[in-house]
């Protein structure tokens, strides 16, 4: 039975071909959906206009812009790649107590705001860079910074 | 001989009613109370709902500050891919067609698949 190797999988599914030498090239940032999360308020606060430079673009494309925008695109990875490598150089251990956090916790933010807080205070110190919720009603604590999460499984006070 | 009489001073009054104590409280104090629990159930509701409004602000704008770099990176591997096609297309055939009538990029109904293991 079920002798035969099966045909279609991931692995020969992928097209290897370098881009060609005339593109400059740009490391991907290769972070997986967790730590992209985690630092993701960081790469908004400190890349901002790359992002929305690169945005516009798109916009101004119609969406497509696939050839028109590499140049904006690879300024946005850059970018995020830099904040990336500075959160792992300053604060590798809130980081990483945090997106692993996040991944035990099919990546609900709110059952992690211990370990939130700590990267935030570490980054903030470190590299100035701060979380901010843009639209969030005025007058309250922003969700972030609540002691109490209801919706946590603890829900009490959190740190 | 004399005929029965009811007794002097006429008979005792007979007991139609159970003599039960009516239970619990009074009706209004359930009804009051229903409604303060509602109350309270709707002012939890309230803050709940605002709570999850302010939780899905923060996931959408999370994942809007990382979209135009997981863009980007989608973009790029479109690009290297065309290229890659252009280039296969370039050596088996020694010519290039264009498959549609316009010049703006269009993305491939059909990927190439390599036959052997690559990654």
């Amino acid at each position: 039975m079920a002798a035969r190797e099966p045909q279609f999988n991931q692995q020969v599914l992928v097209d290897t071909t370098p881009m060609p030498a005339d593109i400059p090239s740009v490391q991907e940032v290769g972070a997986t959906s967790a730590p992209l999360t985690s630092a993701a308020y960081f790469i908004g606060d400190r890349c901002k206009a790359f992002n929305d430079d690169y945005m516009k673009c798109k916009q101004e494309a119609n969406g497509r812009g696939e050839f028109d925008c590499l140049k904006e695109g690879r300024k946005v990875t850059r970018c995020a790649a830099s904040v990336i490598k500075d959160i792992n150089t300053h604060c590798l251990k809130q980081f990483t107590a945090h997106w692993e956090c996040l991944e035990n916790n099919n990546h609900h933010l709110w059952e992690c705001r211990k370990p939130e807080m700590e990267l935030n205070k570490c980054v903030f110190d470190k590299l100035g860079l701060k979380k901010t919720i843009p639209g969030a009603p005025e007058g309250q604590t922003p969700v972030h910074l609540r002691p109490k999460q209801i919706y946590a499984q603890f829900p009490g006070p959190q740190y | 001989m004399p005929q029965d009489m009811p007794p002097v001073g006429g008979y005792g009054p007979v007991q139609y009613k159970r003599n039960i104590p009516a239970r619990g409280f009074r009706p209004i104090t359930y009804l009051v109370g229903m409604h303060l629990l509602m109350g309270y159930g709707y002012y939890k509701l309230f803050h709940g709902i605002r709570e999850q409004n302010e939780l899905a602000r923060e996931k959408v704008w999370g994942r809007l500050h990382i979209l135009p770099l997981l863009q980007a990176e989608e973009d790029r591997d479109q690009v290297r891919r065309h290229f890659a096609d252009k280039a296969r297309e370039k050596e088996l055939l020694g010519s290039e067609s264009k498959v549609y009538n316009t010049e703006r990029f269009v993305r491939p109904t059909f990927v190439y698949t390599p036959t052997k293991v690559t990654q």
